[in-house]
This record gives structure tokens, sequence and C-alpha cells, in this order.
């Protein structure tokens, strides 16, 4: 089918499936919760704590320079399709681009921000610790 | 009514039919491979030769009770799996999976096999696989359990980084073929170099080819980058708190997923439909034995090789398969002004 | 140059090349290893400054959207001169609070790539862009001293109300495209021209969502909440930086914008600048006189300056369009010196910038207590120093333009400043330090920047002629 009818009909069909079948659990299923069977699993003990507590810096930081180098991405697909219209102008431009990127690039690495190993591994901060 | 409408809303229908029988029929044979690589049989009891299995499961299941631990976001909690659920069905709607046919002359203009065809059908693949992701992280996030936060994050991190790769792999094919419609890439890929080689892209672009596979396993959360739920360490990851149904959906979203990363594979890297001896109009039978070899490698890969290390997995992604990529994306393009000048 | 149409953006190449430069030489920075960073990025600006005594009077454009017109170079130029003395008075500061030498550095040349960039941007977007560059660039910097909490606090409250006031200028950005088809400054002028503010209701919305998004980067009341704290809690020399940059930058945008693309309108927002002009100068100075804290007290000084100079874009004439240009410059130098001081007498442990640590001064720094002296003075629009005449100029062209009123406001707040910059002055020379500790000693690079701009200061007092008459040249530009 041409165009997006099609695309809008197939997210239908995919929440009228997987709402058909949450509801049917719900009804054919059995229900006797006990406070054992709430309890968040681990691995047998009694939950210690929130589970939502705060966590490693790390995560931010990839989700940053994901951003960052997916916008990147997401100005490639117009030039991909341009390119034998832009020609070799075009092309400079876009490695100028990744040039540029490339110093972020090579900053973020060098600074460990892509190492998740322990941290003997490299040198992480090279800046002195504060007194 | 008229016939052209029932029947394009007919292959959409079989088409949705067929992603929810692809989870099932992967299930089985993903089962089956492995008890044959582990030198046993597999499922064998339900039905012949354990066909029926995956059926006994889906009842299993909806008989079991759903659970949801204290302190779980209530509504979140049961969304999660809906919303990987319909993303994976949605990222296969542009995926055109056969060429134009009248049915033996039954309507007067071809109609295309595929559920939509836009002209920026790759760019949506990409969109709609990354929703994928939120299924997962509030998954993980509204359970309230600290192996399914894990997972989530581990997911969410995972995804992002091997989405980079991914694009940039796809941005070199959408280069050569000057279109962000996946019919008109396979389209330039019809016909034969020298007379036997098919022009397939994956000849021109074997670096983009391998970059995309295994991003595509990356993205799909399959070993040997299966963080998220690595059992040894997660118990089962961001779907450890899940039972029932809601549980079923995560492995389905999954497996549609790969039925969607080799189906596009397939579409931009191996020729779709195109191939020899068969007719156009039986283009889909070539299209679904490329789906299904590369399936078998998703699997033979998943039963081969150990499960990386997590530092290993992030360093692996941003340190060589995204340069890698854009430095044959770079070549890749100035090889096409090269040669088109 | 290969291509003309890069003319435009060498100064802004040259600090850009800079900054990736010191980037990169962070990154391969070795453990403990000293580069001299700082001095490359003196040698970017000094490029930028050659550049734009090059492309003086040529009037080029690059690709529609930067143009290095003259006024444009002039801030250029105020911008270069705040970057270098900030970058002179940084190292010993640096060293002193092991503060992260590249990243600084890095971010200095940044936020200056970015200020250079809204003087000369002649398209609304390009000109958000540069203000993001700025804006990013600057809240990191004020956030710098990560173990420190008023610093972290400084920067948090001045990120989210700075993004905030972003979403506005967008705003307003995107109703000004829907009212007249471009976002290029030009095109929007002649648009503009042929119209009225009855035919276009959506226009009002456009002028004020702009107006409130400059109003925050120049902290003019009633959007200056986050100055005090976030001048207070940046490390003082950051407070210097974008107490100066920042403000020459937002202004010589918003001069641009509200007095060329918005110039047919003038009578319709000059009402609301001037009720704005004259509660920033009350306010500025009224709050200012409450403070014991110097870098709280030269925040709400810097929000009175603020006003003075919206003075200057009310009035609008020839005077007035030339006065602001002066004054950017006069109240760059001076104020960056006087941070410059406080800077530098920061110790490790404390900050040293409440007024009773300034007891004293004499006796332990005379040199430089005569300095701060002189740019307090400044400040305070006393002769012969350039303050004086800064004030004139704005004043004379109120008067000139027929505001009286506000000319009046300006004078009174002038003289009622004139008393907490006092303060600071019999601080230093009258009073006995007891028991605190002593002052750290300035080093001889910082004594160097301090000397060039109470030159400058001096220097511009008392001959102004020859700054004025390119400031004037400036203007007959784009105005």
């Amino acid at each position: 089918m041409d165009g997006w009818l099609g695309v809008l009909i197939m997210i239908g069909l995919g929440i009228g499936f997987a709402g058909v079948m949450v509801g049917l659990s719900l009804l054919l299923g059995p229900k006797n919760p006990t406070p054992e069977k709430l309890a968040p699993y681990e691995c047998g003990m009694a939950a210690v704590g929130d589970a939502r507590e705060r966590h490693s810096v790390k995560f931010y930081l990839v989700a940053m320079i994901f951003l960052l180098f997916d916008i990147e991405v997401a100005f490639l697909y117009p030039w991909a399709l341009a390119l034998r219209d832009l020609g070799w102008p075009g092309f400079v431009q876009i490695v100028t681009f990744f040039l540029i990127l490339l110093v972020g690039y090579v900053y973020v690495w060098r600074k460990g921000v892509l190492d998740w190993g322990p941290v003997s591994s490299r040198v992480r901060s090279q800046r002195p610790k504060a007194a | 009514m008229d016939l052209r409408t029932a029947i394009q809303l007919g292959i959409i229908g079989l088409t949705f039919f067929m992603l929810i029988n692809a989870s099932a029929l992967l299930v089985l044979a993903e089962r089956k491979i492995m008890g044959f690589m582990q030198q046993r049989y597999g499922p064998y009891r339900v039905g012949p030769h354990g066909m029926l299995q995956p059926l006994a499961d889906i009842i299993k299941l909806l008989m079991k009770e759903e659970l949801r631990p204290k302190g779980a976001d209530k509504w979140l909690f049961t969304l999660a799996p809906i919303i990987s659920v319909t993303a994976a069905f949605a990222a296969f709607a542009t995926v055109p999976w056969g060429a134009q046919t009248t049915f033996f002359g039954l309507l007067d203009e071809p109609v295309k096999l595929g559920v939509a065809d836009v002209n920026v059908g790759v760019l949506v693949v990409f969109a709609v696989t990354s929703m994928g992701v939120y299924g997962i992280v509030l998954a993980g996030w509204a359970s309230n359990s600290k192996y399914s936060l894990f997972g989530g994050l581990r997911a969410s991190a995972q995804m992002i980084s091997y989405e980079l790769a991914y694009a940039t792999a796809l941005a070199s094919v959408v280069m050569l073929a000057g279109s962000l419609s996946l019919r008109e890439v396979v389209d330039s890929q019809s016909g034969v170099w020298f007379g036997f080689i098919p022009r397939w892209y994956v000849f021109l672009q074997p670096i983009g080819f391998i970059i995309y596979t295994i991003a595509g396993v990356a993205e799909t959360n399959r070993a040997p980058f299966d963080f998220p739920e690595a059992e040894q360490e997660l118990v089962a990851g961001y779907n450890t708190e899940y039972s029932s149904v809601r549980f079923a959906l995560f492995p389905q979203a999954e497996y549609i997923n790969m039925a969607t990363m080799s189906a596009v594979a397939t579409d931009l890297y191996l020729g779709g439909w195109h191939g020899p001896w068969l007719p156009p109009e039986y283009g889909w039978i070539w299209f679904l034995a490329k789906v299904g070899v590369i399936l078998f490698v998703y699997i033979w890969v998943r039963w081969t090789v150990p499960r990386y290390r997590y530092d290993q997995l992030m360093s692996f992604g941003w340190k060589i398969l995204f340069p890698a990529a854009v430095i044959n994306l770079l070549v890749t393009a100035a090889l096409v002004l090269y040669f088109n000048a | 140059m290969f291509n003309s149409a890069f003319d435009a953006i060498v100064p802004l190449l040259c600090v850009t090349l800079a900054a990736l430069a010191s980037m990169s030489a962070e990154a391969f920075r070795g453990k403990g290893e000293r580069m001299p960073i700082g001095g490359l990025g003196i040698v970017g600006l000094a490029g930028a400054a050659v550049s734009c005594v090059l492309l003086w009077n040529r009037n080029t454009s690059s690709f529609g959207v930067i143009v290095a017109d003259n006024f444009g170079l002039f801030v250029t130029m105020t911008l270069i001169i705040v970057g270098l003395l900030t970058i002179m008075f940084s190292s010993q500061v640096l060293d002193l609070h092991d503060l992260p030498r590249g990243e600084y550095y890095t971010l200095v040349l940044f936020a200056i790539a970015g200020m250079i960039m809204m003087a000369t941007a002649n398209d609304l977007l390009v000109l958000f862009i540069a203000l993001e560059i700025m804006s990013l660039a600057v809240y990191v910097l004020t956030g710098i001293r990560r173990d420190d909490q008023r610093s972290s606090e400084a920067a948090f409250k001045y990120f989210l109300l700075g993004a905030f006031s972003s979403a506005f200028f967008l705003y307003g950005i995107a109703f000004t495209y829907g009212v007249t088809g471009s976002t290029r400054l030009d095109r929007v002028g002649t648009f503009l021209a042929a119209q009225s503010m009855a035919d276009n209701p959506l226009l009002l919305v456009a002028l004020g969502l702009l107006l409130v998004g400059f109003a925050f980067k120049i902290s003019a009341v009633p959007f200056h909440m986050w100055t005090p704290d976030a001048y207070e809690g940046a490390p003082a020399i950051v407070t210097g930086f974008m107490s100066t940059g920042v403000k020459a930058a937002a202004f010589a945008a918003f001069a641009r914008v509200f007095l060329s693309a918005f110039e047919p309108f003038s009578a319709d927002w000059a009402p609301v600048v001037w009720v704005i002009a004259a509660a920033t100068m009350i306010l500025g100075t009224v709050v200012g006189v409450a403070q014991s804290n110097l870098k709280r007290m030269l925040a709400y000084s810097s929000i009175a300056h603020g006003g003075y100079l919206l003075v200057g874009l009310v009035a609008a004439n020839q005077v007035g369009k030339a006065a602001i240009l002066f004054y950017l410059l006069a109240y760059a130098v001076t104020n960056l010196a006087a941070f410059g001081v406080i800077a530098m007498l920061g110790a490790r442990d404390r900050a040293n910038d409440e007024l009773r640590d300034y007891a004293g001064l004499w006796q332990s720094h005379p040199a430089l207590a005569a300095l701060m002296t002189v740019c307090l003075l400044s400040l305070g629009g006393i002769p012969p120093t350039v303050g004086f005449i800064g004030k004139w100029y704005i004043f004379s062209a109120a008067v000139g333009s027929g505001y009286y009123g506000l000319a009046i406001i300006g004078v009174l707040t002038s003289v009622i400043s004139v008393f907490f910059y006092l303060r600071v002055v019999v601080m230093m020379y009258m009073a006995e330090r007891d028991g605190a500790p002593a002052l750290p000693r300035v080093g001889a690079v910082g004594m160097t920047a301090l000397a060039i701009a109470i030159f400058a200061i001096f220097y511009l007092g008392i001959l102004p002629t020859a700054v004025l008459d390119l400031a004037a040249a400036s203007i007959s530009t784009i105005f």
C-alpha cells in the first residue's frame, strides 16, 4: 500500500495484538498474590533498599556523546542522498565537518569516557587531584 | 471497498500474521538448532518433532498469573512490553518483501508486496526500531528491581552505542542507491555484473555489511551482545519481574526485531527479491530464503560465541565499529564521486 | 584569502581553530605535563585581531548570514580584548584552584567564538546557534569548580534559566519567521518597513519574545534573577568574563536586531525598553548598596550598567548608538580588571570576596589597591576615567532624543552607585586588617594584564576621540 496509512495500520495492529494478549492473560490467569510473590527478586533474600538509586555517571556520558554523534549521523543522510549533485566540494565540506568532530572524538577517547573497564587500565583523569 | 484495497489490506494482514508466526517459528528453530548443535533433540514431545511446542508455550503462558511487584509503576509496567511489541511490528511496516505483482492478471495495476511504501523507508525503520529501547528501559525502570534496572540501563547504553555504527553503515548504501526508499534501493540492485555476479550491494559494501550485521545483533540484544538479560549476572535483566504474557511479549519483540533486521539486510545488501531462475512474481521466495539464511546465522552465532564483557562491548562499538563505519562511508563517497566523474 | 565568501568568518575561524587546538593539546597532554595552552588561545585571539583590522571598512559578508561590517568588527575587537585579559588573569587562578587548564581555555575560546558569531550574525537562526555556543560554554565555566557547592549551584541555576530564556528567544524567531517569511535580518527589516503593527498582531508576540530572550542575557530587570547567584557562585575570573563578554555580545546582537531589523517599530518597543532601562538602573543600584559581598555587589553593579546601555538603545540617535559601542568597550575593560583583582586575591581555601577581606589592602598590596581604586572609580563614572566618558555620551544621547526622565534617573543612580564603590575604596585605605589571613601575592602576568587595563581606562578617559570616531564609523555601516 502506498503512503503512510500502512504504517498506521501496522502500529494499530501491534497495539491491538499486545493489548488483546495482555487482556486475555488477565482473564485466564489465576490471581492469588502473596507478599513473597510481590517482592522484587533478589536471589531469595529480602530486597534491600529501593532500586531506583543513582547510577554510574558513565550512562549519562554515553547518552550525551550519543546525542552529539547521532545528530552528526542525521546530517549525513541528506548529504549521502545529494552526494552526486554536491560533488567534490560537498565531499570536502563533510570531511571538514568530520575533522572537527574528530577532535571531539579524540578528546572523549583520551579522557576515558569510552572506557568502562577498571580504572587501572588507562590514564583516567589527567588533572592533578584537588588538595 | 474495491478489490485493490482489499488485496492491499490482505497483504498487510498477511505480513502481520507472518510476523507473529515468525516469532513462534524462530523460538522453535532456535531450540531445535540449539539442540542440534549441542547434540541433543530439542523439543520433541508436543506434536510431530515438537512442531507444536510454541503453541503449547503460548497457551501455558496465557494461563499463568500476572505478577507485578510491590513498588512497581502500575502503568509503565504494563505499557513497557506493549511498546516493545508495537515498535517491533511497526518497524517492519516500511520493509518491502516482494516485487510488484498483478496476482496473475487479477488486477489491472500491479500492487507492491509490502505493508507501506514510503519514500523515507530507511529512516522509518531506524526511528521505529530505536523506539523499542523505550520498552526495555521502561520495563527496567518500572519493575523497581535492581536487576531490571541494570538490564534496562545496559540495554539503553548498548543500543544507542551501536545505533551509530548501524546508521552510518546504512548511510553508505543510501549513498550508493541515491534513495531512502527501501524499494528503490532493492530495485537498484537488479541485474548482474560480468554476466554472473549479482549486483548486490554486499559486494560493493562488504565492510558495511559486516558492520551492519554486528550492530544488528547488538541492536536486537542477541548473544554475544545479550547484556540486558545476561542471566549469569542479572538473572534475566530487564524482564526479571515479568511473568505470563507480559513476559512473553519481550522475546516476541526480540524475534520480530531479528526478522526485521534480517529483512532490512536482505533489502539493502542482498538484493531483496532479486535472484536468478525465479520469475519476478516469485521473488518473495528468494526474499524468504535470504532472510532465512541470515536468521540461521543469528542463531548459529548465539550458540557458538560466548558473551562479551561489558567494557569490551562498549569499546568495540565506540572505538572500532563506529570509526570503521565512518571511514567506510567516506571511502565510499570518494569512490562514488571518482567513478561518477 | 582563497575565497572571498569566507572572509567575514576569518576572525571566527581563528578563535575556533585555537579552541580546537587547545582541546587536542589537552587530549594528548600527559599526566602532570604542563603545556602552554593559554598561549595557544592568545595566538588565536591575536590572529583574530589582525584579521579584524584587515577586514575593517571592507563590509564583507559570508553566505549572507555572517557579516563583518564595522559594527560587528568593533564588538569583535572588544571581545578579543576581553578574551586576552581573561586568559592573562586566568593563569594564576587556575594554578591556585587546580582547575582543568585545557578544558578551561577551550571553553573560554569557544565562548568567545560564540560571542563573535553573535556580534556578526545577520540571521536570527545563526544568532541562536551563536547564543547557544556561547551559553553552553559559559554554563560549564560557571560550574568549573566542581568541588565547590556554590559554583555548582550557580551553574545549575544559570543553566536552567538560560535554557528557559533560549526557548523564549527561539519562539521569538519562529514567530518572526512566521510573520515575515525570513530569518535574515536584512530581509526582515525590508519586510517590516512596509508594515504596521496593527496589520500583524503576531509581530507583537515575536517582538516581545525576542525582547525577553535578550533581556535574560543582558540581565535586565525583571529577568535579572539569575545574575547575583550566578555571578557570586562562579569563580571570580569567570564572573568577570561573563559579565563583560556575554553582555557585550548580547548587547551587540540586541542592538543589531532591534535597531536594524525592528527599527520600523521603534515607536512600539521603545516605551517598553524605557521602562526596563529605568527599572534596571534603579534596582541594580539600590540593591547593590545593601551588598557586603564584593562579587555580589559587582553583580548588581553589572545589572545597573546594563540599564545604562539600554538608555543608549532607547535614545537610538547617532550619539546613542556610538555611545553603546564605546560604553561596551569601557565597561568590559573596567569590570574585567576589577574582577581580575578579586580573582587573583582569592586563596585556595577561601574566596576573599567579602568586603571586609579588603580591609587594609593598601598596606599589604599598595599597587593592587591603587589599581582597584581606579577600576571602581571608572565603574562609578568619575573623571578622568573611561567610565565618565561612557556615561557622559549615553546621557547626552538620552537628552538629545528628549528622554530627560531616563537621563535624570541615570545620573541619580550613578551618584548612588558611587557610594558603594567608594565603600570598597574606604575599606582598602582606611580600615585596619585585623586577624584575617594574609592575601596571596599576585603574579607578573596578572599584573601586566592589570596594567594594560588601567592604561586603557586612563587613555580612553582622557583621549577618547580616536576610539569614539571608530565607534561612530562603525554604526554608519548598519543603521
